[in-house]
């Protein structure tokens, strides 16, 4: 008889970044590398457990905007393209490592990887999404929701509208996509206002996340802690708190798995190492050097690395996934002692540090999912929705403000960098709004007008840009879109005011900000 | 009340006790002790990850794109008096107004010389539980701000707390004179609520146990003993223990090396003979272009290679083979 539950929970999201007017566009890389590092190898390793009948339960989240950026037909080609380009360079570098074999050997698992990513993708079409959908209605994958284009909703309270229309435009796509409403949301950075529960009720979703402090810090006192969910006061709408504990484990450069000696090293790329006539062809083609995602050593420590080991890697791998599953198997019987109830470990990560940054990220999660299920019986593997199907007493509570960003509130996106955003987001937020109260019905031009009002502020309010300010690197991009989509908003108000839409210029805007092709604009009110 | 504060303090000491209890996940890196509060401790590490992390989605190239241009400036302002109010944490709030030339030019034709000489001020009203009506607050407190501010960052060191500010003019008489009102916010507590319910009760040490578990702090179970004992038995020998500092997301490798040098050596064979000769390089058979030549690159390790290049002629009756030799040494 199990004591308890482990939930893990993958989020997985990437902006809007679609550039039909470049032929080659920087940051567009940033899809290309999640798809062959992180989307695909969750894939096989997900398809090896299902293969095997492992009865495993994952949930993820999978972003309205990654979605529509996996779905979209030029994204798609260009991707092609990508991987081709990385097939010929691997060749290459099979070949110049002839006399190397300790890199020989690894230039030759990234060729197997390119063609096994390429592979992949031509099976489903092109199409990752079919993949996630695939296990979801095995029943073993809970896909979840974010928001439209994940606005950090807390910076949003002043306009609470757009709180609904990120939520509102999200549910509908997913249900356009995956055939049902979705069950959970993943709060955009975890972004919680007390309050934005009441337009999850009205969406029809049932549970959300929040960070450890957003469940301690509520009131009243929640009486498990962290290790049972709680019903928001007023609409019910459930909330699951992060472990800090299993969190720490994975996600701390430091002190957490990806920081050991014998992973693969994240920041020593061939595309900054080699000769650069060499690699030239392989870069951008305004001649930035950018990473190629081949990379042949190992973290090693300070100075001189070495090169990457990958039975070592995969030794230790296991060893990590084992100590994961000792942990929490250690915590649970504590925690069921102590609260005489079945605990819930609610575990979310980033899903682009699985294979992205932690290259055997996906390789752990493998072994951890097939440890659990087999080698042990205090814990058991759950999603939220079963969890609540099978303990649906829970306490109500008034969760507190809270994130996962910096500092746990809203000062990453919320400082010197970005705070300027704010006063163009909100006014382009009440003319929304205004648009919507004086065109309730609209029709023909006037509705592809407003229609594409909404997706420019929409693609604006990205938390991603202000993140990326907040940062310091990428700076010029992060604030070309901010200005860039309020601008374009702001000249559609105008003329929509004035009754003098111009058809070509909405035509070529349309063109390039596609997202959400059967947008309703009346989900802005 | 006293009641209420002694439970706090109780509380706050058995979490202090846990957190002292620390409970290394692997060997940890000496962080050098600052003097910091315990509270600030836990603030620096949450979300640092999560960031850094995030940040390597956006890995690519740095600083790129100067010739890409930037669109146009964003409007200055929008032709509406307005302040609005939003919580950046437990004890910050921040703060962006905008008063059009229309409203100033009014304020200015009443005042006349009065409008000169005020002060712009922002008044931190607290209004925690009350409907504000203006007169009403708990307290307030102001800030003086300069002529062409249009936003600040106000310390309000009250979590837990409803906030409303008035951005307005202090009159040489010492009135003050509202220009625009914010919405209120309320900013969230800093710790566990005090509030409890009757159904769902929970004793005071049992809670700051999970409370301590929650954030993954402190430890007084057999979870951590166990859990040290496992990782020093079988994962982590020497390498890790040593504390020598892991490539962290957090400063990124490139920015820690200072001076240095790095020196590699590849080697380019190439040649031609005829467009439809088989050639074979160290007996492994190569694709020529179409004008017959060829170009290979080796990296070059030290020491010696021999490098036997073949050609076969296209009816198999001609055989030449060259073989250059090259020794590499670095010292």
């Amino acid at each position: 008889m199990h004591k308890g539950y482990l939930c893990l929970v993958l989020h997985s999201h990437l902006p809007y970044v679609r550039h039909p007017e470049h032929e080659a566009f920087l940051e567009e890389d940033w899809l290309y590398e999640a798809i062959t590092e992180t989307y695909i190898p969750l894939i096989l390793r997900l398809e090896s457990l299902m293969n095997d009948r492992v009865d495993f339960r994952l949930t993820m989240s999978l972003s309205p905007t990654l979605i529509s950026m996996l779905t979209d037909g030029l994204l798609q080609e260009r991707y092609l393209r990508h991987i081709n380009k990385l097939i010929e360079l691997s060749h290459k570098e099979v070949e110049r490592t002839r006399w190397q074999p300790e890199f020989q050997r690894l230039a030759r698992m990234y060729l197997d990887n390119f063609y096994q990513a390429r592979n992949t993708f031509e099976r489903f079409n092109r199409n990752l999404v079919f993949a996630f959908k695939g296990f979801q209605d095995a029943g073993k994958l809970e896909i979840i929701t974010c928001g439209a284009t994940h606005g950090f909703f807390p910076l949003m309270d002043v306009c609470r509208e757009s709180v609904r229309a990120q939520i509102r435009v999200a549910v509908s796509h997913y249900e356009s996509v995956f055939g049902r409403k979705p069950r959970g949301i993943w709060l955009p950075e975890s972004g919680y206002h007390p309050g934005h529960d009441e337009f999850l009720k009205e969406a029809g979703i049932r549970y959300f996340f929040t960070d450890s402090h957003g469940i301690l810090h509520g009131s009243p006192r929640p009486k498990y802690g962290v290790f049972a969910p709680v019903y928001c006061k007023g609409t019910g709408v459930a909330s699951f708190g992060r472990d800090l504990e299993s969190s720490k484990q994975v996600w701390s450069s430091v002190d957490g798995y990806p920081g050991d000696y014998a992973y693969r090293e994240f920041y020593r790329d061939i595309g900054f190492d080699l000769d650069y006539e060499y690699i030239k062809p392989y870069i951008h083609p305004d001649g930035v050097r950018i990473n190629t995602g081949i990379k042949y050593y190992r973290i090693t420590g300070n100075g001189n690395k070495e090169p990457y080991n990958p039975d070592w890697a995969r030794d230790r791998a296991g060893d990590h996934a084992g100590n994961f599953m000792f942990n929490r198997e250690k915590q649970v019987e504590y925690l069921y002692e102590l609260m005489q109830r079945k605990p819930i470990i609610v575990s979310p990560y980033d899903a682009e540090l699985f294979g992205h940054w932690w290259y055997e990220g996906p390789m752990w999660l493998e072994f951890l999912i097939r440890k659990v299920v087999f080698d042990q019986k205090t814990i058991r593997l759950t999603t939220p929705s079963e969890y609540l199907a099978e303990n649906p007493r829970n306490q109500v509570i008034t969760p507190s403000l809270s994130s996962w960003g910096w500092k746990g509130y809203s000062e990453m996106w919320l400082q010197g960098q970005n705070d300027w955003i704010y006063r163009h987001l909100h006014a382009a937020s009440g003319r929304m709004t205004e648009l919507v109260k004086s065109f309730p019905c609209a029709q023909g031009l006037l509705k592809r007008g407003l229609q594409q009002a909404l997706r420019e502020l929409l693609l604006a309010q990205s938390s991603d840009w202000a993140f990326i300010m907040g940062t310091g690197t990428h700076i010029p991009y992060a604030v070309r879109r901010t200005k860039e989509h309020l601008l374009r908003f702001n000249r559609i108000y105008e003329e929509v005011k004035s009754n003098s839409i111009d058809e070509q210029w909405l035509k070529d805007i349309e063109s390039k900000d596609n997202i959400f092709p059967d947008i309703d604009y009346r989900a802005h009110q | 009340m006293s009641i209420l504060r002694r439970i706090k303090e109780k509380l706050k000491n058995i979490i202090r006790s846990l957190k002292r209890t620390a409970w290394a996940v692997v060997p940890q890196k000496k962080v050098k002790q600052e003097a910091r509060k315990p509270a600030e401790d836990k603030k620096a590490f949450m979300g640092q990850q999560e960031t850094a992390v995030g940040k390597t989605k956006f890995y690519t190239a740095e600083e790129h794109g100067a010739s890409r241009g930037m669109p146009q400036e964003l409007p200055a302002g929008y032709g509406e008096d307005k302040i609005i109010l939003q919580v950046r944490d437990p004890r910050w709030l921040h703060s962006y107004w905008e008063v059009t030339s229309p409203t100033y030019d009014r304020l200015k034709r009443d005042l006349k010389d009065d409008f000169h000489k005020a002060k712009r001020l922002l008044r931190v009203y607290d209004v925690s539980q009350i409907i504000f009506n203006g007169n009403n607050a708990h307290s307030f407190f102001d800030i003086q701000v300069s002529e062409y501010t249009n936003n600040w960052y106000i310390d309000t060191s009250g979590p837990g707390r409803s906030w409303c500010v008035d951005f307005g003019l202090l009159l040489p008489d010492g009135r003050f004179m509202t220009i625009v009102r914010s919405n209120t916010v309320s900013t969230p507590i800093e710790g566990p609520s005090w509030i409890t319910d009757e159904e769902w009760m929970i004793p005071e040490e049992m809670f700051a146990r999970l409370y301590g578990m929650g954030f993954g702090l402190g430890r007084s179970s057999a979870v951590g003993k166990a859990w040290q004992e496992k990782v020093k038995k079988e994962l982590f020998s020497g390498a890790l223990s040593s504390g020598a500092s892991v490539a962290s997301p957090v400063r990124g490798a490139r920015e820690d090396r200072k001076f240095w040098l790095v020196v590699n050596t590849e080697l380019i064979v190439y040649g031609a003979t005829e467009p439809d000769a088989k050639v074979y390089v160290q007996d492994k058979q190569i694709k020529l272009k179409h004008d017959g030549t060829f170009s290979m690159r080796f990296a070059l390790p030290n020491g010696k290679q021999v490098i036997p290049v073949k050609a076969i002629s296209p009816d198999n009756k001609e055989e030449r083979t060259i073989t250059p030799v090259v020794t590499k040494e670095t010292r």
